[in-house]
């Protein structure tokens, strides 16, 4: 049954600051490598873009919003559009503020520095997505 | 005189596919190497949650969108929230003129994939120009 399981990991768009491309390449890494068969994510614009299918996202999958700031721009459009978060992960409270309020950084000038940052950031994410898994399967 | 707005250069969120990574890409691109004198961009995860504050930083302003698939996320986003789009892109559009291109996955681009980025942007950039010059 666990490998029927999927839960969704919602990325901000990311255009504002460092962590929001953090959060974009974390997001990735947990679609590519860390739990692809388990993981699922949405385009948070979709929720205005698309229709009733990309609004029942967050009540279909347990979700975790990654967020690259304080402004929580992935957890509070989850929550206005399609239905509550299970977690949270901010970037910032991972890299620190200042870092994570750094401008937006193109995936041309990833360094071996912006590769850590994300690795950590997708091992939190993991913690909290085996943490739901576990909930579940109580 | 008035210093003329910059334009609003909005790339889709682009997480589940390549193309949406073109899309933000050229837009990064564009606002922070091409023409950041005239154009800029804002996070459109933000204006999406509709908080004034976000709104207000594209209403009646002159927008630019590109978007990475059909759904046209950017388009319909910034229309939404009251920004005044000028123009519209679709990275769809320019990749029928690379056929059989193969420009990279939704986290990574090839040097074919930079190559068309760096085409996208310069045509974003051009439109900006037009946009300012024509006034509009």
């Amino acid at each position: 049954m666990a490998e029927e399981l999927k839960i969704g990991v919602v990325s901000c768009s990311g255009e504002d600051c460092l962590g929001g491309t953090i959060s974009r390449l974390a997001t990735r890494k947990m679609l590519d490598e860390v739990r692809p068969d388990q993981t699922v994510t949405i385009c948070l614009p979709l929720y205005i873009a698309g229709g009733q299918e990309e609004r029942m996202f967050a009540k279909e999958y347990p979700t975790i919003a990654v967020d690259g700031c304080s402004k929580a721009c992935a957890k509070r459009a989850t929550e206005k559009y399609s239905g509550k978060v299970n977690s949270v992960v901010f970037v910032s409270d991972i890299i620190g503020d200042e870092l994570a309020e750094g401008p937006a950084l193109s995936t041309r000038n990833l360094t071996a520095e912006h590769a850590a940052m994300v690795e950590k950031v997708a091992a939190v994410v993991t913690q909290q997505f085996d943490e739901i898994l576990s909930k579940i399967l109580k | 005189m008035l210093a003329k707005s910059k334009v609003k250069v909005m790339a889709c969120s682009g997480m589940g596919k390549v193309y949406g990574l073109m899309a933000r890409e050229a837009v990064l691109q564009t606002v922070t190497h091409l023409c950041p004198e005239q154009a800029d961009t804002t996070c459109l995860a933000y204006i999406v949650t509709g908080d004034d504050a976000a709104t207000a930083k594209i209403v009646d302003q002159p927008c630019i969108t590109i978007d990475g698939c059909p759904a046209m996320c950017s388009a319909k986003s910034v229309e939404e929230m009251g920004g005044d789009i000028k123009a519209k892109f679709k990275v769809l559009d320019v990749m029928r003129l690379h056929k059989g291109a193969k420009p990279g996955t939704a986290t990574e681009l090839t040097e074919e994939g930079w190559a068309i980025v760096d085409e996208i942007a310069a045509k974003l950039c051009a439109e900006v120009a037009q946009i300012q010059s024509e006034g509009r």
